[in-house]
């Protein structure tokens, strides 16, 4: 990780924010959206939802990772700049959750790139994601 | 015994195929099977077609029988739901397609085909559906004897984009957009060819969120299977749970109690209404008018407050289970309700005067993605899309479960066929909504509000349809007489409509592709990252949906 207090400082402040869905029942990704929105309003935070990986610092992922989906969740990952953060929202991003046992998932996103937040629930509210993602930038600052 | 609409439909059937029907029975009102020779699905098919022209196909249901595949054909005709059942050898699983007479059952082909390898001849397009593209080829999930091998390889997807077929012309671009997306829904990926500004064709590539649920429900008992519907879709979760419920009840022969039924109806319509207001929302984000889409999810939130007081949870409800509902409604409860939809009613008349009258959304959504009336019966499109195409047809009317017999509601249902018509029906269905929650809490039942039902099902079969919030939504369950089903088989109004975008979007502009895809409401509504490609120099460059909203996308980095 940066160790640069300016830099970490202005992550800290702003972070930009990918959702990504690798395969979920769109409960977590609308639990996601639903944070931008009047209630929520994580903008307060600094927390842009940004459409394009290249622009993200954290990947916020959701679904137990199906197998069509593991290699672009990958490139997604890859596509983002360093220094970069995954949150994996949801029983299934952690650990597959009820689809554990079904054949086409990997089980949890861990499987396929390193994941530094989870926050279980199914789906996990929005006050939990919130909670998440406040505790990484704790970690971000150091 | 005068005879019955279940009756004639399958005399008429008789009269066509004569010894070709093997067996015919009515297993309850509106529902109505016939066994058929191995090869005659497809005269029985026409002969319905020349007799019903208004006939639909729901779905195609593969089931594993040992030595045999039985296909059955769900059809929507006159009234009943008329199951053609015909079977095709293991060995040699090849019958002939029925996509000429009824275009909208080309999926469903497809999906038969993916998962179970039966190979339908003369359909034009048999490809992969759900399956991830690096699937080995030859086996087939939902046979019985396949079982999920020790780690299928995991390799990378093909570099190359799209179906060489299209670059053909010079004046011809594809651009590629998906599988990620910036806001909500799911990874799916289309493939618009495109002639300057103008759509002239589109590929669609689902399958990116196939978990494989059918095949894990085989694993599960019913009262486990509940948990697991609920969560193939978490925006329309009550819809699957109403549905597969029934459906087990059915074979059970379980009375469900009124008040279990008139609570159903209660969450049912809660979760249309959020399932409603977030599409609207999004529609609002996608044709540039974010307020809109701010204060429509505000609103929502008052509706997802009443799930939880009522349920327990805010999206995923959990309140259905086989023999009633998990939770009585509380006196305060129903109070809250009552106050809550008051206000809710007032909103949903200012959202509707907004949709009307707003020039921004008028001019991006009127005239728009015309799906007409005779196309929309051909491709058999279901719910909002259908009603909007000018098809009058609304399963809690046309075939009542639950509490919905009695209840009062009306249809809404628009001629013009565009997203405008699109949207419209939807915050006309959000106000029928309301009256239909406002009349089920004042008229609720008293009485238990589950009955305990045995973890063992009898043997049998049983087809339930529920109006989801995107149209009918069918689970199809067979028992062996075991606590584990035989088979389940779920059909999404998403994978009914999502045939017709191609038909929509011909013709139209690039900016206007979200709101044509929004407004089908698929579970997947925005389009992320977008490819540009050069069909002459192979040249690609990468834009975002903003830039496509603005109309920036033409300019290259």
């Amino acid at each position: 990780m940066l160790r640069v207090g300016l830099t970490n400082w202005a992550r800290r402040k702003s972070p930009w924010v990918l959702h990504f869905n690798s395969g979920a029942c769109n409960a977590c990704d609308i639990e996601v959206v639903a944070l931008l929105t009047p209630r929520y309003d994580v903008e307060r935070f600094g927390i842009l939802l940004k459409p394009t990986p290249r622009h993200a610092d954290v990947l916020v992922a959701t679904g137990p990772v199906t197998r069509q989906c593991a290699q672009r969740l990958k490139r997604i990952y890859e596509q983002m700049p360093d220094p970069k953060f995954v949150v994996a929202v949801g029983a299934c991003a952690c650990s597959g959750g009820v689809f554990r046992k079904c054949y086409n998932v990997i089980k949890g996103v861990d499987k396929v790139i390193p994941v530094d937040v989870y926050v279980p629930g199914c789906p996990p509210r929005p006050e939990a994601i919130i909670d998440g993602i406040v505790k990484l930038l704790k970690e971000v600052g150091g | 015994m005068a005879s019955s609409r279940e009756d004639e439909t399958i005399n008429t059937l008789r009269e066509r195929l004569g010894q070709g029907l093997l067996n015919s029975w009515v297993s309850r009102p509106r529902r109505a099977y016939v066994h058929v020779r191995q090869g005659s699905h497809r005269e029985a098919i026409s002969a319905l077609l020349n007799r019903f022209p208004e006939t639909t196909i729901s779905t195609i249901t593969a089931l594993d029988l040992g030595g045999e595949i039985e296909l059955n054909y769900h059809l929507w005709c006159d009234g009943t739901v008329l199951t053609v059942r015909v079977t095709v050898p293991k060995s040699n699983p090849v019958t002939e397609t029925v996509t000429d007479i009824i275009p909208g059952a080309a999926l469903y082909e497809r999906e038969v085909f993916d998962l179970f390898g039966v190979r339908f001849t003369g359909h034009p397009d048999l490809r992969r559906l759900l399956l991830s593209d690096d699937w080995p080829s030859g086996q087939y999930p939902l046979r019985k004897d396949w079982s999920p091998g020790a780690g299928l390889p995991l390799k990378a997807p093909p570099s190359r984009i799209g179906n060489p077929d299209m670059r053909d012309a010079s004046s011809i671009v594809n651009v590629v957009v998906g599988p990620q997306h910036p806001a909500l829904h799911e990874p799916e990926r289309f493939l618009f060819k495109l002639d300057g500004e103008t759509v002239l064709d589109v590929e669609t590539r689902i399958g990116y969120v196939h978990r494989g649920i059918e095949k894990a429900a085989e694993s599960l008992m019913f009262f486990q299977n509940v948990h697991l519907v609920e969560r193939i879709c978490g925006i329309c979760n009550v819809a699957h749970t109403v549905c597969f419920c029934q459906a087990v009840e059915e074979i059970g022969r379980v009375e469900v109690p009124p008040r279990a039924e008139c609570l159903r109806v209660i969450i049912a319509e809660l979760n249309r209404i959020h399932s409603h207001l977030l599409l609207l929302g999004v529609a609002g984000l996608e044709v540039g008018f974010e307020t809109l889409f701010q204060y429509i999810w505000r609103d929502r939130e008052t509706v997802l407050d009443l799930v939880e007081g009522l349920t327990g949870n805010r999206i995923m409800a959990e309140y259905n289970t086989i023999g009633g509902v998990r939770r009585d409604i509380s006196p305060s409860i129903a109070q809250t309700i009552l106050r809550e939809m008051r206000n809710l009613r007032k909103r949903t008349s200012f959202y509707r005067e907004v949709f009307e009258s707003d020039p921004t959304l008028e001019l991006r959504t009127k005239g728009i993605g015309r799906l007409r009336r005779p196309e929309a019966l051909k491709l058999c499109v279901v719910g909002p899309v259908a009603r909007a195409s000018g098809v009058d047809s609304d399963i809690r009317r046309d075939d009542p479960y639950a509490a919905y017999e009695d209840a009062p509601f009306n249809v809404p249902v628009y001629d013009e066929g565009d997203v405008w018509a699109r949207l419209m029906v939807r915050v006309d269905e959000v106000a029928e909504s309301i009256n239909l929650i406002e009349y089920a809490v004042e008229n609720m039942p008293s009485g238990p509000f589950r009955v305990r039902v045995a973890r063992r099902q009898p043997e049998g079969e049983a087809l339930s349809r529920v109006e989801a919030p995107r149209g009918e939504l069918l689970h199809y369950v067979k028992s062996n007489g075991s606590a584990y089903p035989e088979r389940v088989k779920v059909r999404t109004p998403t994978l009914a409509n999502i045939i017709s975008f191609r038909e929509m979007v011909k013709g139209y502009y690039v900016a206007d592709i979200p709101a044509i895809l929004v407004s089908l409401d698929p579970c997947f509504a925005c389009t992320d990252r977008v490819a540009l490609v050069d069909a002459d120099s192979g040249r690609k460059w990468i834009c975002n949906l903003r830039d496509l909203r603005s109309d920036r996308w033409r300019k290259q980095p």
